[in-house]
């Protein structure tokens, strides 16, 4: 992706979330919604305790629903608000089928992963004081 | 010298719905915050998991009734305190038998670091 490959990429936290389309069968809707449940369970306070720089953030997105074929990637990617977005969708998720009333459900599941080159973090952890 | 810093927020709210237990409600909470996340933090700065500090925060309508110290007892590791001030919500049921009970919980990640020598 960049040269941050060799800088000690390492991952800082995976998010999950889920997101459904009810009744629209819109599964570029239920990935975003998804992606917006991951996003908004956690926060990633050290770039701005340690003043990190966010455009260096490598983010990887899987997106699980039964046809990713109907989901708009790009789309997904530009709901992301910081990092350079990756994302993917993979059969999997779990479609919903009332057949007494004829309608299906889509559930997604997001699954948002944010690396980040650690040779360029200027801090170091120590022992936590008692 | 070290500085405590912050590194990961991780919100999550829990409820219970007929045994008006507010530590039931605020370890549900922590559950769902901790649960919906993966934190590698510590293996990304090549730190042991020991060095996390986790300071969480309950809120509930009343945050006297939570057991601080059974809450804590959820987290496998770190160094964790917990506290409980107003907030969450109650909702009353029909009927009048007492409320549903919901609580928040925000968990607050932080290492002890210093400054890389240049």
């Amino acid at each position: 992706m960049t040269q941050a490959a060799d800088q000690n990429l390492q991952r800082l936290i995976l998010e999950v979330g889920m997101g459904n389309d009810l009744y629209g069968e819109d599964y570029t809707k239920a990935a975003l919604r998804a992606v917006q449940d991951a996003l908004h369970h956690s926060s990633l306070i050290l770039f701005r305790s340690l003043e990190l720089d966010s455009s260096l953030m490598q983010v990887r997105v899987t997106i699980g629903v039964e046809r990713p074929q109907s989901v708009d990637c790009a789309a997904v990617a530009a709901s992301l608000p910081r990092g350079q977005a990756v994302v993917t969708a993979v059969k999997g998720g779990m479609n919903v089928v009332d057949t007494e009333n004829q309608t299906v459900s889509v559930v997604a599941t997001a699954a948002i992963e944010a690396f980040y080159p650690m040779d360029l973090v200027p801090w170091s952890v120590v022992k936590a004081e008692p | 010298m070290a500085l405590k810093k912050r590194v990961a927020l991780e919100l999550g709210q829990g409820t219970s719905l007929r045994s008006g237990d507010y530590t039931r409600a605020a370890e549900r909470a922590v559950k769902d915050a901790l649960w919906h996340n993966s934190l590698n933090m510590a293996q990304a700065f090549g730190a042991p998991k020991d060095a996390m500090i986790v300071d969480v925060e309950i809120a509930v309508q009343e945050p006297d009734a939570v057991d601080c110290d059974a809450v804590a007892q959820i987290f496998p590791y770190g160094t964790i305190s917990v506290s409980a001030r107003h907030g969450g919500l109650d909702i009353p049921k029909p009927g009048g038998s007492g409320s549903t009970l919901v609580a928040l919980a925000a968990v607050v990640v932080s290492f002890m670091v210093e400054e890389a020598s240049a």
